[in-house]
Formats: structure tokens, sequence, C-alpha cells
């Protein structure tokens, strides 16, 4: 089974210190590692307010990881999330393949306008007269 | 066709017929389109809408992501409903995908279900 991507956000509590929310991304980079993950970026966004409360915070502090694993990953890792104290909510989406997609539709067009152009060199008349 | 024709006529008895004489059948759809919008100009009164484009598809965006919440409130008033096709002139593929990321971001808490 090949590797999926993934990324996982997650709300830390915002009354805990920086260091203690470094210490909750490294314990879920943990998890993604020991189940034969890899993780391939984090990112801290900091303490944003909250659309609606949760769990009475009206505040999170949000960490991105984007990481490579398996389903059987991803399950290990939302139980571990579940359990953890000071992780407030937490959302997990698969986005390789709609990357994949996204990346294919714009070489898709690219190729298109490629050709438009390229339809345009062989008229001699026109383009001249178009670009002036 | 002809009784049809008659029944025009009749009707128009009272119009200014000279104007509409040039065709028969053009005089038959006037009168029976808009009787107060014959008037002006004698045409047919156009109803001008702006052409809604899907923005996804102008701006060229294949991945909506739920992470930008810049992009996705601007489809979600402050209601914090997502608004119908209709309203922005999306396309359905990315009504679709816009809706899925409009309720992963309330999952995360960075839109709102329901304002308050």
């Amino acid at each position: 089974m090949s590797d999926r991507t993934y990324e996982i956000l997650f709300i830390a509590d915002p009354n805990l210190g920086e260091p203690e929310v470094d210490a909750l991304a490294a314990q879920v980079q943990g998890h993604v590692e020991k189940d034969g993950g890899k993780l391939q970026k984090m990112e801290k966004w900091g303490k944003k307010r909250l659309a609606y409360s949760v769990r009475r915070h009206r505040e999170g502090y949000y960490v991105l990881l984007v990481a490579e694993g398996t389903g059987v990953m991803v399950k290990e890792v939302e139980r571990r999330l579940k359990v953890t104290d000071g992780i407030i909510r937490y959302l997990t989406v698969r986005v390789d393949e709609e990357l994949r997609k996204a990346e294919r539709r714009k070489a898709k067009r690219a190729l298109g306008e490629e050709k438009r152009k390229g339809r345009a060199g062989t008229q001699p008349a026109r383009p001249a007269e178009v670009q002036q | 066709m002809s009784s049809q024709g008659m029944g025009g006529d009749s009707r128009s008895f009272g119009r200014p017929s000279g104007r509409s004489g040039g065709g028969a059948g053009g005089r038959g759809g006037a009168g029976a389109g808009a009787g107060a919008g014959g008037k002006d100009a004698g045409g047919k009164r156009y109803f001008f809408r702006r052409r809604k484009v899907c923005k996804f598809c102008a701006d060229k965006i294949d991945y909506v992501d739920y992470k930008d919440v810049k992009l996705l409130s601007q489809f979600v008033p402050e209601r914090g409903k997502i608004l119908a096709r209709r309203m922005f002139g999306t396309c359905a593929e990315h009504q679709r995908k816009l809706t899925e990321a409009v309720n992963r971001a309330r999952h995360i808490a960075l839109l709102p279900y329901a304002a308050d």
C-alpha cells in the first residue's frame, strides 16, 4: 500500500504555553512516525479566535501537520488525539488525491493554452494585429 | 392560423395599426407578448441581468482549501449559511467542493455553524 498524504490540524488549549504546545506537536509527530509515517511539514498558526466556543474556549492554538502514511497510522493518531488532554479539536483530511487531481487539471489547462498560442502563430496575418 | 389572425385583428382594433402592419406574424406576437410594452419602442422589453460566472472557474482555483477562510467566507454571509448556487453562480462541481470545504472549516471552528 502506497503511502497517502494527510493533513492533521488540531486545536490546542489556549491556556497552554508555547513550550507545552510544542510538546504536544512533538507528541503527535511521534505517533505519526511510530506507525511508519513521515512528517512533511509542521505549521503553527498560533492563537486564533474560534468561530464558536469549543469546550468553553473562545480561542485556540492551531497546529497543522502534513504527514505521509497509511490509514492504519491515521486511525492510531486520531485515537491518540482524542484522548490527549489539551487538544480540544482535531481534523484529519486526506489530500493527496485531490491535490494530484488539481495538479493534473492545471497541467491540462497549461497545455491547452500552449496549443491555442501555437495555433495563433500559424496564422500570420491576425496575431500581428491582435498584439498591437 | 387564419382564425388566430382574426382574433388578433379584433383585439388590435383600437391600436395604431400602421406600425404593426408589416407582418401578420409579428403583430400577433407583439400583441400577445406585452400589452404595455408594445407602447414604448414597440419591442420586447429586455431584462438585463449580469451574467454570473463561477468564481472558482474564473480564478482557476482547482483545489478548494478548507484552510482558506478568506476565500470561503466570501460564500458564507453573516448568518453562517452556505449560499445557494444561484446566488453566486458557482458551477455545480465547485459548489460541491465549496460545501465540503466549508463543512470542514466549520468542524475545526474556522467558520461558524450559525451566527449567534
